[in-house]
Parts: C-alpha cells; sequence; structure tokens
C-alpha cells in the first residue's frame, strides 16, 4: 500500500515535472525556429528575396491600405497589359490575409511595425509554429518524446528553412503549418472520434486551401489512407467521423476561397474524395447491416447486393469515365499531370517546364536538404509498423507519397520534409528509449526494480502470478507510450530468442532485453553526435546557403565584401525618371519586382497565366529590331529592361534564359524555330553564332556598348567573346545601365516625322564640310 | 529718364504682339525666311511674294550663302516657316545646312522647296530628306512630246503644261482650277509605300525625265505619272512641305502668260499657275485644312465626372471637340466620319460620333463583356487634313462580388432546401433533446 | 434459382426490418432526420438535370447542405449509439454539443455561398 501511494505521488510529480518540462522545451524550439531563420536580415538586410514574394507583398500593401473588400475585388491594370489581372480571383489569400492581420492586430496594440517588417518576419514566426504543429502530430502517432524529436528536427532541417528564411514571404511559409495541422486534427478525430476535432480539421483544411495550391495533396491523401485502412480491415466508426465530415465541409468551404471556386467539384484532382466518400458510406452500410442482422442472412444479402449492385456500379463508373475522358487533359490541370507524369510538361507546356523550381531533384539535393534524416526515414517507417496504427499507417502512406513526389519536382522537397522529421523523430526516440533502458537496467542498485520492469514485459502467465506485475502494469499505462511500444519491440526480440531458448526463466529474459551497457552508451553517444552533425549541417545551410536574398547579390574579393544592388538601381531609375503610366517590357522572371518595386504596368509577370502573351514577349526578343519594336510598340510599350551578367558573371541573365524564350515564342509563333539559333545544335554567341542569333533584339540590347568596356567584348558568364562586336540600334536608344552592367533599360523610339526618300546620301559633298558639322550631322541623324 | 519709360512702354505695348505671334492658338505661321538665289528673283517672283505678303506674312529676303543667317537663336526659332528658292545654292551660309533644316521641320515649321534645271545636291538632299526622290541625273529635265505648252520659244518641249491636279478641296480650294498649270524644271518621284507624301500635280502619261540637250543613251528611269512636278508632305507632327521642281512656276513670267496645251483647241488666256500656287500655298502655311480636338470627356450615363474605372456593361458617354483653323479663327468642323474605337489590342467597339454642327462630336454606347485596360481611341486621317491620334487609357474591371444577380428566381429550390435544412435541424434538436 | 433468390430476398428484408424494429426510437429519430435530408438532396438532383446547373454555386450549396446535414446526424447516431463500444465513455451531451458546433459551421458557410 505504502509502495503503491509512493509510486502513485511519484507518478504525478513525474508527470508534472514531464509536462513542465516539455512546455519549456517547446517553447525552446520555437525560439530556435524563428531565429536560426534570421541570417538573411543579419547578414544583408530586412529586405523581401526573390521574385514571387515581392507580388505578395503588393498584395499586402494594397490589402493593409484598402481592406478586405476592395481587396477581394481587386482588378489589377498595372500587369499583364493591356489585359489586366483579376487578383481576387486567382490568388491563393491566405498568406496576404494571415500578415494583413498580423499587422492589424500590431498596429492596434500600437506596436508601429511597417508592413514590409511583419512581410519579412511572418514565415519565421509560422515555422515556429509548425514545429509546435508537429509536436502535436508525432505526439498523436507515437507519444510525446517522438514528439519533441520531430519537432525539433523539424525547426532546423534545411529544405523547410530554403523557404521559409525571413524575408522569404511566400505560400509555403504559412501553407506548411496549415498542412501540419490539418494533419495533426485528422489523426486526433481519428484517434478519438470526436466531431469537435472533425470540425476543426475542416477548418484548418480550409486555412491549408487558402494559402498554396498544394491542398491537393492533403485532399488525396486523406482519402487514400481511409481507403487503406478499409482495405486491410481497420474500418471503423471512427473513421467514418473523421473523413465524412471533413469531405462535405471541406469542398464547401474549398468552393468558397475564389480561386477554387467549382475546380473544388468538378477537376479531377478531387474526385478520389468524393469516391472514397462512396466508398466509406457503402462500408459503414455494410457494416450496420452486418451488425443487425444473422451470419447467415448476411450471407444472403451480400449475394443480392452482389448481383444488382455490381451491374448498378459498372454503369455509374462507364458514365464517369466518359465525362472524364471528354476533356483533353481528363480533368486535371497542367501541374498535377506534370507531378504524375514527369515527362509531360517538358513535352507539352514549356513555360512550366522552364521554371527551375519545377526540375526534378539532383541525388545531393537529398542530403543537402535533409541531411541526417535520410537514414533515420527507413528507421522510422520499421517503427511505424510495430505496432500499426491508424496513425502511424498514415504517417507511413505520407511518406511514401511525398518521397515519389519530391523525386518529380525540387519544389515539393518541401513537404517531404515534415513527413522525414516525423518518421527521423520516431526512430530517434525509440532508440533513445532502447539505450537509455538498457543503461538504467544494468546499473547497479535500480536492480530491484528492474526485475518489476522486466517481469511485466513479458506477456506470459508467469508473469500474472507474480504480483508485483500488477502494479507495475498501471505505472506502465502512465508512464510515455513510446516506452510501452519500445518494450512491446523487446518482446517480439524476446518471443523470437525464445524460440531457440526454451527456458522461460525470467533472470534470462531480463538479461535477452537489454543490450550491454557498453554498448548503449558508445550508441548514445554516437546517436549524440549525429545530431550534433545535423545540427551543425543546417547552421551552415541557413547561414550560407539558404539565406540569400537574390535581389542583392555578394561577392568577396580580396578587398572586401562587394555589394551588387543592381536590380534595385534599375527600379528605383525606372521608379524616379519615367511617367506613371508607362509600360515597361521584360521578360517574365522580373514581372512581379517591377510592379512591386518601380511601381510600372509591365506586360507579363511571373504568374504566367497567360502563355500567348508571353510568347508575343519572347518573339519579339528573339526578331530582328523593326519586327521587335512593331510588336512592342502594338503593346502601347515603352521601355523595354534586359538583365545582363557578362560583365559580372551573374550567370542567370537574359541571355542564357534565351533559349527558353526562342522555345516558347516558337510554340506560339511557328515563323520562331529553335534551330535558327543554335550552331550544329549548340548554343553559341560568339563569332560562331547564326545570324538569326547576331540580330536578334535580345543579342543587341545585351551587349551594347559591350566592346567599349574592355575592347574585346569577353563575356564572363559564357567565357568567350562576343561575335558582333559593333551594334548599332535603329529602333530603341539605352537610357540606363546600371553601375554592373546588370540591368539595362532601353526606350523605344517614337516612329520618324518624316520618312527619307530612296536616294542614297551622297558622302563626296559632304567631306568638304568641317568635321564638326559632320559629327553634328551624325549624332542629329541617328537612322544611318 | 524719360528714354528709359519710353523704352519701357514700348517693350511693354509690344509684348501682345509678340506673345500672339508666339502663340499655339493660332497655327497659321507669321514669319517666313526666304532664301534666293540672288535678289533677282525677288522682283521676278514679286506676284508670289506679294499674295504671301497681302495674307499677313512678314517675309525676309535673304542670299541663300549669307553669312548671317540662322533659323535659330539661343533655341528660339526665329522663323515660323522657310521657302528656298535657291537651286543652285552648294552651301548655305551661316547656321544652316541639311540637319537644322530637318530639326526646323521636326520641331513643326513648313517648308517650301523649289528646285530647277541647275538644281545642287545640297537641295537634292534636303528633298530627299522630306521624302520625294529627284532624278538622279542631274541635267535632265522634265519633257513632254504631247502635253507641252504650246510656245514660240521653247523647241524641245521642256515647257509643259499639266492639268493632272490632286483632287482635294483641302489643298487646292474649292474653286476648279480650269486652266493648266505651266512646269519647266526636274521631276521626282515619290514612293508609293510612303504614306505621308502625296503627288499635287503629276506630269502626263507621256512625258518622261531626260537631258534634252543629249541624245538618250539608255531608257529614262522616270515615265509617266510616275513623274511628280509638284509633291506634299505633311509629316507626323503636321509640319508641311512643298516640294516644286522648277523655280520658274512661281515666276511673274508664267503667272501672266496665256497656256496651250498641246493638242487641245481651248487656249486660256492665264495659266493656272497663280491660282493653284496661291491655293498651295494657303495650305502649306496652314490657313487650310489644320484640325485640332479638345475637352475630351467621358463619363457613365447620368454622371457627370469622370470615373477611373469602368465596370463591364457600364453605359457611357463620349464627346470630343474638333476645330478647323479658317486661316483667322477656329471653326467648328463638321463632317460625319469621325471613329470612335473602344481598343484593347483589336477594336471591341467601334462607333461613328454624331455631330451637333457647332464642333462637338458625341456617342454612346455600353462597354463590352471584356475586362481589360482599354483605350478611348480616335484616329482620324483624311487627304490634307491634319491627323488627329488621340488616346484615353481607361480601366475595365469585372463584376464587384456584390455585384451579381442574386436571388435569382431559378435558385428558389435550393434556398428552400438550405433553409428547409436549418429549420429541421432545429426541430431536430428541440426533439432530440426533449424526448428523452 | 431466381425462385430461392427471391426467396432468400423476402427472408432478407424480414429479418432486417425485425432487426430494425428493435432500435430504440431516439435512434429512429435520427434516421428519419437522415432520410429527410437525402430525400431533399435527391430532389435537387433531378430540378438540377431537368433544369440545367446555372446557379451552379447554389445548387451546391444545397445539395451540400442536404449531405452535409445527413452526414453529421449519422456520425450524432454513431456517437450516441448505446451499442457501439467505442463510445461508451462519451458523454452523449458532449456528443450533442459537437453536433450542433458542426452544424453551425456548415449553415454558416452554405449561408455565405448561396448567394
Amino acid at each position: 500500500m505504502a509502495a503503491a501511494a509512493e509510486t502513485s505521488s511519484d507518478r504525478t510529480l513525474r508527470n508534472a515535472f514531464g509536462s513542465v518540462l516539455s512546455f519549456f522545451i517547446l517553447l525552446l524550439i520555437g525560439v530556435l525556429a524563428f531565429s536560426i531563420r534570421l541570417f538573411s536580415v543579419i547578414k544583408y538586410e530586412s529586405v523581401i528575396h526573390e521574385f514571387d514574394p515581392y507580388f505578395n507583398y503588393r498584395v499586402t500593401q494594397f490589402l493593409t491600405k484598402n481592406g478586405i473588400y476592395d481587396f477581394w475585388n481587386w482588378f489589377d491594370d498595372r500587369t499583364w497589359y493591356p489585359l489586366g489581372r483579376v487578383i481576387g480571383g486567382t490568388v491563393y489569400p491566405g498568406l496576404t490575409l494571415t500578415a494583413g492581420t498580423l499587422w492589424r492586430i500590431l498596429n492596434s496594440l500600437n506596436i508601429p511595425l511597417s508592413v514590409e517588417t511583419v512581410c519579412v518576419f511572418t514565415a519565421p514566426i509560422f515555422s515556429a509554429f509548425a514545429s509546435w504543429a508537429t509536436y502535436l502530430l508525432t505526439k498523436e502517432v507515437k507519444g510525446a518524446g517522438a514528439g519533441l524529436t520531430a519537432a525539433v528536427l523539424l525547426a532546423m532541417v534545411p529544405s523547410y528553412i530554403s523557404r521559409s528564411v525571413a524575408g522569404s514571404y511566400d505560400n509555403e511559409a504559412v501553407a506548411i503549418f496549415a498542412l501540419i495541422i490539418t494533419f495533426y486534427l485528422y489523426i486526433k478525430t481519428l484517434n478519438t472520434g470526436s466531431l469537435f476535432y472533425a470540425t476543426l480539421n475542416a477548418i484548418a483544411y480550409f486555412y491549408m486551401v487558402c494559402s498554396w495550391g498544394g491542398y491537393t495533396f492533403i485532399i488525396n491523401l486523406i482519402p487514400m489512407h481511409v481507403l487503406l485502412c478499409i482495405v486491410t480491415g481497420r474500418y471503423s466508426s471512427r473513421l467514418y467521423i473523421a473523413y465524412a465530415p471533413l469531405v462535405v465541409l471541406g469542398t464547401l468551404l474549398a468552393s468558397l476561397v475564389p480561386v477554387v471556386g467549382f475546380n473544388a467539384v468538378l477537376t479531377s484532382e478531387h474526385f478520389a474524395s468524393f469516391l472514397v466518400f462512396i466508398i466509406i458510406h457503402v462500408v459503414a452500410l455494410v457494416y450496420y447491416i452486418k451488425g443487425i442482422l444473422s451470419a447467415k442472412m448476411f450471407k444472403v444479402a451480400v449475394t443480392l447486393v452482389v448481383s444488382i449492385g455490381l451491374v448498378v456500379c459498372c454503369a455509374v463508373i462507364a458514365v464517369l469515365i466518359a465525362l472524364v475522358a471528354s476533356s483533353p487533359t481528363m480533368g486535371w490541370s497542367g501541374r498535377s499531370l506534370s507531378l504524375l507524369d514527369p515527362t509531360y510538361a517538358s513535352k507539352y507546356i514549356p513555360i512550366i517546364a522552364s521554371v527551375s523550381e519545377h526540375q526534378p531533384p539532383t541525388w545531393p539535393s537529398y542530403f543537402m536538404d535533409i541531411n541526417v534524416l535520410a537514414f533515420l526515414v527507413p528507421a522510422g517507417i520499421i517503427a511505424c509498423f510495430l505496432p500499426l496504427s491508424d496513425a502511424s499507417s498514415f504517417a507511413i502512406l505520407y511518406i511514401v507519397t511525398s518521397v515519389y513526389f519530391s523525386g518529380v519536382m525540387v519544389r515539393l522537397m518541401l513537404v517531404f520534409a515534415p513527413a522525414a522529421c516525423i518518421m527521423s523523430g520516431i526512430a530517434l526516440s525509440q532508440a533513445f528509449d532502447v539505450f537509455t533502458r538498457s543503461i538504467k537496467f544494468q546499473l547497479p542498485g535500480i536492480s530491484g526494480k528492474s526485475e518489476f520492469d522486466a517481469g511485466d514485459t513479458s506477456s506470459s502467465s508467469v508473469v500474472a502470478a507474480n504480483d508485483a506485475a500488477k502494479p507495475d502494469k498501471s505505472e506502465e499505462t502512465l508512464k510515455e507510450r513510446p516506452s510501452r511500444k519500445n518494450k512491446k519491440k523487446e518482446k517480439e526480440q524476446v518471443e523470437k530468442a525464445s524460440v531457440e531458448k526454451a527456458s522461460t526463466k525470467s533472470k534470462k529474459e531480463k538479461r535477452l532485453l537489454v543490450l550491454p551497457l557498453e554498448a548503449s552508451v558508445i550508441a548514445l553517444l554516437l546517436l549524440v553526435f549525429l545530431g550534433a552533425f545535423y545540427v551543425v549541417h543546417c547552421v551552415w545551410a541557413a547561414a550560407e546557403a539558404y539565406s540569400a536574398p537574390s535581389i542583392v547579390l555578394t561577392s568577396h574579393s580580396h578587398d572586401g565584401l562587394h555589394v551588387f544592388d543592381d536590380f534595385r538601381e534599375a527600379y528605383a531609375w525606372l521608379r524616379h525618371n519615367t511617367e506613371v503610366d508607362d509600360k515597361v517590357a521584360s521578360w517574365w522572371d522580373y514581372g512581379y519586382q517591377t510592379t512591386a518595386m518601380a511601381n510600372r504596368t509591365v506586360i507579363v509577370d511571373n504568374n504566367t497565366w497567360n502563355n500567348t502573351h508571353i510568347a508575343t514577349v519572347g518573339t519579339a526578343m528573339s526578331s530582328p529590331e523593326k519586327a521587335a519594336w512593331e510588336i512592342f510598340n502594338s503593346l502601347d510599350v515603352k521601355y523595354v529592361l534586359v538583365v545582363f551578367g557578362g560583365l559580372v558573371g551573374y550567370p542567370s541573365d537574359d541571355i542564357n534564359k534565351f533559349l527558353w524564350m526562342v522555345r516558347i515564342g516558337g510554340g506560339v509563333f511557328p515563323h520562331i524555330k529553335e534551330p535558327d539559333y543554335l550552331r550544329d545544335g549548340q548554343y553559341r554567341i560568339d563569332s560562331q553564332a547564326t545570324p538569326t542569333m547576331l540580330n536578334c533584339l535580345m543579342y543587341k540590347l545585351s551587349y551594347y556598348r559591350f566592346v567599349d568596356v574592355d575592347g574585346k567584348g569577353f563575356d564572363r558568364v559564357r567565357q568567350t567573346e562576343i561575335g558582333k562586336k559593333y551594334i548599332k540600334l535603329t529602333h530603341f536608344e539605352e537610357v540606363f545601365t546600371t553601375h554592373h552592367w546588370m540591368v539595362r533599360i532601353y526606350k523605344l523610339k517614337p516612329p520618324r516625322n518624316r520618312i527619307r526618300g530612296k536616294t542614297k546620301k551622297s558622302k563626296t559633298k559632304t567631306s568638304a564640310t568641317s568635321s564638326s558639322r559632320k559629327s553634328v550631322a551624325r549624332k542629329k541623324n541617328p537612322w544611318h | 529718364m524719360a528714354k528709359f519709360l519710353l523704352y519701357i512702354t514700348l517693350t511693354i505695348s509690344l509684348l501682345p504682339f509678340l506673345a500672339i505671334s508666339f502663340s499655339p492658338e493660332i497655327p497659321t505661321d507669321r514669319r517666313v525666311l526666304v532664301l534666293l538665289d540672288d535678289f533677282a528673283v525677288k522682283s521676278s517672283h514679286s506676284l508670289f511674294f506679294d499674295s504671301l505678303k497681302s495674307r499677313g506674312f512678314e517675309l525676309e529676303f535673304k542670299l541663300a550663302d549669307d553669312p548671317n543667317i540662322g533659323l535659330q537663336r539661343y533655341g528660339q526659332y526665329l522663323y515660323d516657316a522657310l521657302v528656298l528658292f535657291c537651286p543652285s545654292v552648294e552651301r548655305f551660309g551661316g547656321s544652316i545646312n541639311v540637319a537644322s533644316i530637318a530639326d526646323f521641320v521636326d520641331s513643326g515649321h513648313d517648308l517650301i522647296i523649289a528646285a530647277d534645271t541647275n538644281a545642287s545636291d545640297l537641295i537634292r538632299e534636303i528633298s530627299t530628306e522630306s521624302g520625294v526622290d529627284f532624278d538622279e541625273n542631274a541635267a535632265a529635265m522634265v519633257i513632254d512630246h504631247t502635253g507641252y505648252a504650246v510656245s514660240n520659244t521653247d523647241g524641245d518641249h521642256t515647257l509643259i503644261a499639266s492639268d493632272d491636279l490632286i483632287k482635294s478641296d483641302v489643298i487646292l480650294g474649292s474653286k476648279n482650277i480650269e486652266a493648266p498649270v505651266l512646269f519647266q524644271g526636274i521631276g521626282h518621284s515619290v514612293n508609293p509605300a510612303n504614306s505621308l507624301v502625296l503627288q499635287v500635280l503629276a506630269a502626263s502619261p507621256s512625258s518622261y525625265s531626260a537631258n534634252p540637250q543629249s541624245k538618250l543613251s539608255s531608257p529614262p528611269s522616270l515615265t509617266g505619272s510616275a513623274i511628280s512636278l509638284v509633291s506634299v508632305i505633311q509629316a507626323r507632327n503636321n509640319a508641311r512641305i512643298v516640294v516644286a521642281g522648277s523655280l520658274s512656276m512661281f515666276s511673274n513670267r508664267f503667272f501672266r502668260s496665256g497656256v496651250q496645251k498641246a493638242g487641245s483647241s481651248t487656249k486660256y488666256q492665264k495659266s493656272g499657275n497663280e491660282e493653284f500656287l496661291t491655293e498651295l500655298s494657303k495650305w502649306v502655311f496652314h490657313e487650310r485644312g489644320h484640325l485640332k480636338a479638345l475637352n475630351v470627356r467621358h463619363h457613365k450615363v447620368g454622371e457627370s465626372d469622370e470615373p477611373s474605372m469602368y465596370r463591364i456593361s457600364d453605359d457611357l458617354d463620349y464627346s470630343v471637340e474638333i476645330y478647323e483653323w479658317s486661316g483667322t479663327s477656329w471653326e467648328p468642323y463638321v463632317t460625319n466620319d469621325v471613329q470612335l474605337q473602344f481598343y484593347m489590342m483589336s477594336p471591341y467597339v467601334l462607333k461613328t460620333l454624331s455631330t451637333d454642327k457647332k464642333g462637338l462630336y458625341s456617342t454612346s454606347f455600353k462597354v463590352p463583356d471584356v475586362y481589360g485596360v482599354f483605350q478611348f481611341k480616335v484616329e482620324y486621317q483624311r487627304l490634307g487634313y491634319t491627323s488627329l491620334s488621340l488616346s484615353k487609357q481607361i480601366p475595365v474591371r469585372p463584376f464587384r462580388h456584390n455585384e451579381y444577380e442574386r436571388f435569382l428566381p431559378a435558385a428558389y429550390p435550393y434556398y428552400g432546401a438550405s433553409f428547409s435544412m436549418m429549420v429541421g435541424f432545429f426541430i431536430f434538436t428541440v426533439v432530440h433533446l426533449y424526448s428523452k | 434459382m431466381a425462385r430461392s433468390t427471391s426467396k432468400d430476398a423476402q427472408a432478407l428484408f424480414q429479418s432486417l426490418r425485425s432487426a430494425y424494429v428493435a432500435t430504440p426510437s431516439s435512434l429512429k429519430i435520427i434516421d428519419l432526420y437522415v432520410c429527410f435530408a437525402v430525400f431533399t438532396a435527391i430532389i435537387q438532383v433531378v430540378y438540377m438535370a431537368v433544369v440545367g446547373s446555372f446557379p451552379f454555386n447554389s445548387f451546391l450549396s444545397g445539395v451540400l447542405s442536404c449531405v452535409g446535414t445527413a452526414v453529421l446526424a449519422v456520425c450524432l447516431r454513431i456517437q450516441v449509439n448505446k451499442e457501439n463500444k467505442e463510445f461508451k465513455d462519451l458523454p452523449p451531451e458532449r456528443a450533442f454539443a459537437d453536433f450542433v458546433l458542426c452544424n453551425l459551421v456548415l449553415h454558416l458557410v452554405i449561408m455565405n455561398f448561396l448567394g
């Protein structure tokens, strides 16, 4: 009795201690997640990175200035001139609404942070939330220990850091948090069967739909899991409660978001959920009827239903297939199809294929992005099988599907990262458990207790006789679940061993359940080293690899740090030296930045929704000067912006992207043919380049006056001298070139006032005139 | 002190006149620089110059190689128009050259060029800059063996009488010019692809351009009606240029002489030169055919102020006022073919504007069902008139989320079903709670 | 063969009916509610097939409100059913409260989507 009382108070004390400790650990994990993403702010400045975040930033500015109704109905006439873009209906509002709300709350508390600051720091804040969500999710799957480990792994995993550094204000920053929370609520509903969590699950799913186009992953993964549970015979009414309200409420909520709208019921991406919805109803009905009928009657019912039902089913499926097959892409969107068939995009949609984020990843990038977790994931998968519960089967399905999709597109490594962290967390915590338990068993002075502990691990009746087993069993239920699972694992080891050994003496069993003390100590140390290696790699990746805001470039030279701020220089020039209504044409990469920073109307931007428009710009860039001038004039363009990296060695400039312009332009305008720009299949810009290449607008605008820099025109990126050195522009004039020649801006010349006659100008007469008059004549008549 | 006051008052009293002459409201030129080969031309062409002076022009006569001439000083143009009656000048004096003349035209000023048999390369170059090409053969003249003017002196048929005038009331006045025009000089050709140039006086189909002194060694390059005797060019900024291949057609002698075309029996007492060239000079100096458009206004039907953005399926009104300069004042321009385009890469709406005969053109239409950034475009280019190119950008947005139709009758069953669900839910909760 | 199946079918229906009668009345009320919802949904689908799907959002919201109500009622039935061993320690008041909350969310969304 006294022992029982002592153990119960011990128990509560240990519990209290454990929960306080885990609370502090979680707090620290949140701080870690936040601070590891601040490298870019420290090394550079608090600025928004890349291209897409600038668009989100501009939208957030509009939202904070004009309120939600104007934002919901916003028609943007400063992009995709002259088509305009209905922002309200084509943007995922989750991120901007979140940041806007945050800003409004902070401002109402009289903390006057600017919108830019809120936008820059939204991603780190939400990554802290995401790691807490991972803790919750893994706790549901395996237990609190695994949860803490998974949370700390997610806080630091480089793949997630790459898309959520301070300044990377993109959809994924918020979407990953929404993803994990949705999964957590689903698993929680599955485990408890409570409608309350089902409601919360639907709301979290709504938040996910608002945030990212990747929500289709959820709405396909969950039905897949439900199907898996049904097929493996794990159907229960909790499954029904978890799934059916989610489908109905989720579809409704998804249709509320304007971007998705009716796609929530009409596209093939959602059909899986409806199919499984029907299947789960059928299964539920079957179980219900099985419950109220006797066995014989049930068999009769089955035969009857099967014979009639099959006919009906086939008819319905035939109709459905006819409907779906009638559309050429079978109802899938282009991006989804390119996920399922990795070669689809390069054959049919060059725009999707040209985005660097959509390329398949290389093997080294796996190691770079998830590092040590790559080894722990298989161990975690095995741990999930012992024992298999609904939640752990979900985790296994999640990781298998995300591994496949991450192999198709680099961008989806991000979805793979949380799954890897969960699995690795489970594996690590299990391993730690085994080793610490081994050490605990074998330390002298605790051997008395260890008898009890060892006693209840075997489920044979020998132990049942041991009356010490009972309080231990109750004690066991209060301990963390991973330890119990661990014991089950040990039990299986024991059972295997006991096959060999006939003896069932408890002492012998006790010996076999643990690993030798030295081995476990060393193994523990090695695990700690593994963790340390992981931490070092993550911090290095965050600091060096993923913190660069691509708007500002740096290079280390012998006289210190050299900063290339050419982009902002060019946008500022545009902002201050052109009229408000002037239109700027450039390749679509720079559209968002131009509208956000230079505040000028652009022709195409990163949204890439209209392929023909982009192809028009691509054709203009690939055509000779006069044709290009005609095209740009018909679009009312005033300025053309070109990015050129040849002087400083910046590799992502327009000349390197030029072949994509040709391909995309050629996809719509057949007179642009890619082989015209290649010499023997090779892309060259030196003297061996084809005449079409040397005469196209992009070449001329990039290399105009380049030979004046060093006399030879040596392009540092392509590592050759350029082919055509002395370039004359007849329809464009250069208005601005940045400090390092990285951005060059040209203006379209207005049409000539008088059209000259055909007689050639005589040279002999003017030679008698003074040289000053000649130079005046040359300067004043630029069309010769 | 008194002198000082006098100067002050003089300048102040002169200021309004100076201001008027600079005013853009009056497009007619005032100060004309006439460059001559020698001052004999001043008297031999006095009828032409007098007609100009009688219409209020201030002519300043200078020799072409006078070292003091210049078109502008300190960035301000000194003259509004230039007349080049110096076909044989090799080099201009002062600061005038081909480039400065080209700039002069490009800044909106008018030009009359008269070449002749001994036209220098410089004059040819200026004409090429304007858009016409003189015959490359320096000694060639226009010869017409069937359309020449009957005369006692000329034997080689270089004095020709041409009545192939352009049919345009704007350029040549409403009165029909009966008598043919006498011409003796060089011909030029006009590029048919050049949309800015018009042939005003063309040679007859039987004419050709060759050296009258020597035998023809090869077929002449310019023949027939392709030879233009007098052409006009209206540049894109509405500056007007007249290029004539004969200086003598402006002379008093030709003005006063009678003309009889070979092969026709009618003998006219007076040639058509004076009438022709006077009317042409009126056109060149913007006394006719000069339009301006003012007060572009657009608004939604029923409102009066201009919105910054329209919505699809809005009804809107558009109005513009167009005036024509009559030589002394702005008169309303009356026509029925001004069209408005509502344009976004292609015209979605094309409407002819209706006029109220007082210069106001207006129309109203419904915004099409497409959203985007549109332009109100009025492109008016008629022969002889200045071109009007108006364009105003206006975005058109789609419906707001609360501008769609609500409470459609077709959807009543759905509304009914949803409300019945809510009612059913309420009843059910009551029943469920109290049915123990 | 056909005779035996029809006899079997009859026997089947008999046993089904007798088993169903044995269920408590509170569950029967829920079943009635579910049937009402499903019936309304079927009416709407037939109406749409006849008239066409013009205000598609109204159609969707109407149908989904019916289907949602049915599903939530079934969930409530599962939770309240005393024969269900998994939910024996779930107080029926809690189940009902969850049900009400979920329905509130459903109807709020329906109202939003209807117009």
